[in-house]
């Protein structure tokens, strides 16, 4: 029974510290001058980068972790360093290679440097993964019962965060070129799979991570229920939310061929996704 | 206080055990690379050379040539300019230009040249005419 305690805490941890690491790493995981300047940077340079994450992580680990219950010892900070610099590497490698920016034809020199560079943010947001929603764990949810508006209300309440959340996010990568230019290299297969990625990250986030009230959640009120059906429904809504992005911004024509611009609204609502299950937990 | 904060004091369990392990593999791994490269050595200028990929395809009246531009070299190269002549007869009677943004050391990039002449209708060249170095 405590192994299995062990298991499932452990679990938890590492999952808290991959939400952490894609919240904090998904800009820049989104920037394309940071993809050119992993690709032409020499050995050295990138020994000296995973020095100083090393450095700065095992700081962060000092001061928050990504474990529930901070650690005590300096081994113990010592080992928490490496596994979130481990885990930086992961969240990396797995928004890289969903953008296909690490393909079994990239030289692995330039996807070296690319899963380097992009593990230093990622890894700082693993590093501070059990502060980013502590806050909300420490209070009640009780937006929408505060306010009296039971069931309905709190179900907007969930929609209206889940949106500004996708929103506050998104629109960091939604001006840039880099959306058109991924959407453009992307095939309807490799779509799914991010469709997919997207819902497992925004389920992980908010049901598994226990950054917030998920408990609470589970038992939650609100036409959004079932934990699924909040996932896919709030998938939708940060997707109608990077649609609306795309339009405003002019980067996508709602009156161009629908098999234009899907792309770019499934690929952008990857970080929206991310956002908006952010978004949720805080308030 | 907790279960869970007095085991944080006792020694890892298992599970603790395995994650960290697995961790340090990957950080360990990751190391390891960049001193292999760092071994093997980076310091090759960029070479970027260019050669045919598969046959002329045909549509309509276009002729689209596929072209893969290879660095060879270690270091990356930027902006390579990728030019296709089109002769009959010793005159030029079309060419073709293509960029390719950044080519790091090993990487390969295809481009697609289009014709409106048929290139078997006379001699193709194909050639990497210069880049800059990042």
């Amino acid at each position: 029974m405590a192994a299995a305690n062990g298991w499932r805490d452990e679990i938890r941890d590492q999952v808290r510290g991959f939400a952490g690491g894609m919240l904090f790493g998904i800009p820049l995981l989104f920037t394309m001058e940071m993809w050119w300047i992993a690709a032409h940077s020499t050995p050295p340079q990138l020994a000296m980068v995973l020095a100083m994450t090393f450095v700065v992580v095992l700081a962060l680990s000092q001061l928050s972790g990504f474990h529930a219950d901070p650690p005590r010892t300096f081994r113990r900070v010592l080992a928490d360093a490496v596994e979130a610099v481990a885990m930086g590497i992961v969240v990396s490698l797995t928004v890289l290679v969903m953008v296909r920016e690490i393909t079994l034809a990239t030289p692995p020199g330039e996807a070296l440097g690319k899963l380097v560079y992009h593990s230093i943010t990622a890894s700082i947001g693993v590093a501070l993964a059990s502060q980013f929603f502590r806050g909300a764990a420490d209070e009640p949810d009780s937006a929408g019962e505060e306010a009296g508006g039971g069931d309905l209300l709190g179900t907007v309440v969930d929609l209206g965060a889940t949106a500004i959340g996708a929103m506050f996010v998104a629109s960091a990568i939604a001006p840039t070129d880099e959306i058109p230019m991924l959407a453009a290299a992307t095939s309807p297969p490799w779509l799914l799979g991010v469709i997919a990625t997207s819902l497992l990250v925004s389920y992980c986030v908010v049901f598994v991570s226990g950054f917030g009230d998920e408990e609470q959640r589970r038992h939650q009120r609100g036409v959004l229920q079932h934990p699924i059906t909040e996932t896919m429904v709030a998938y939708l809504v940060a997707l109608m939310t990077c649609a609306g992005m795309l339009v405003v911004l002019q980067r996508v024509d709602l009156t161009d061929p629908w098999t234009g611009w899907l792309p770019s609204v499934l690929l952008l609502g990857f970080p929206a996704a991310v956002g908006g299950a952010a978004g949720r937990l805080a308030v | 206080m907790t279960d869970r904060a007095r085991s944080r004091r006792d020694p890892r369990s298992p599970a603790e055990w395995v994650t960290f392990t697995v961790a340090a593999l990957i950080v360990g791994g990751i190391a390891g690379a960049v001193a292999w490269l760092w071994i093997r050595g980076f310091d090759r200028p960029a070479d970027a050379v260019v050669r045919r990929s598969g046959p002329v395809r045909q549509v309509g009246s276009r002729f689209y040539v596929r072209v893969e531009v290879d660095n060879r070299g270690d270091r990356t190269a930027q902006a390579v300019q990728v030019v296709a002549e089109l002769t009959q007869r010793g005159e030029v009677v079309e060419e073709a230009e293509q960029t390719v943004d950044f080519l790091s050391g090993g990487e390969v990039e295809t481009v697609e040249f289009v014709f409106t002449e048929d290139p078997a209708s006379g001699e193709l060249a194909v050639r990497v005419a210069g880049f800059l170095l990042p």
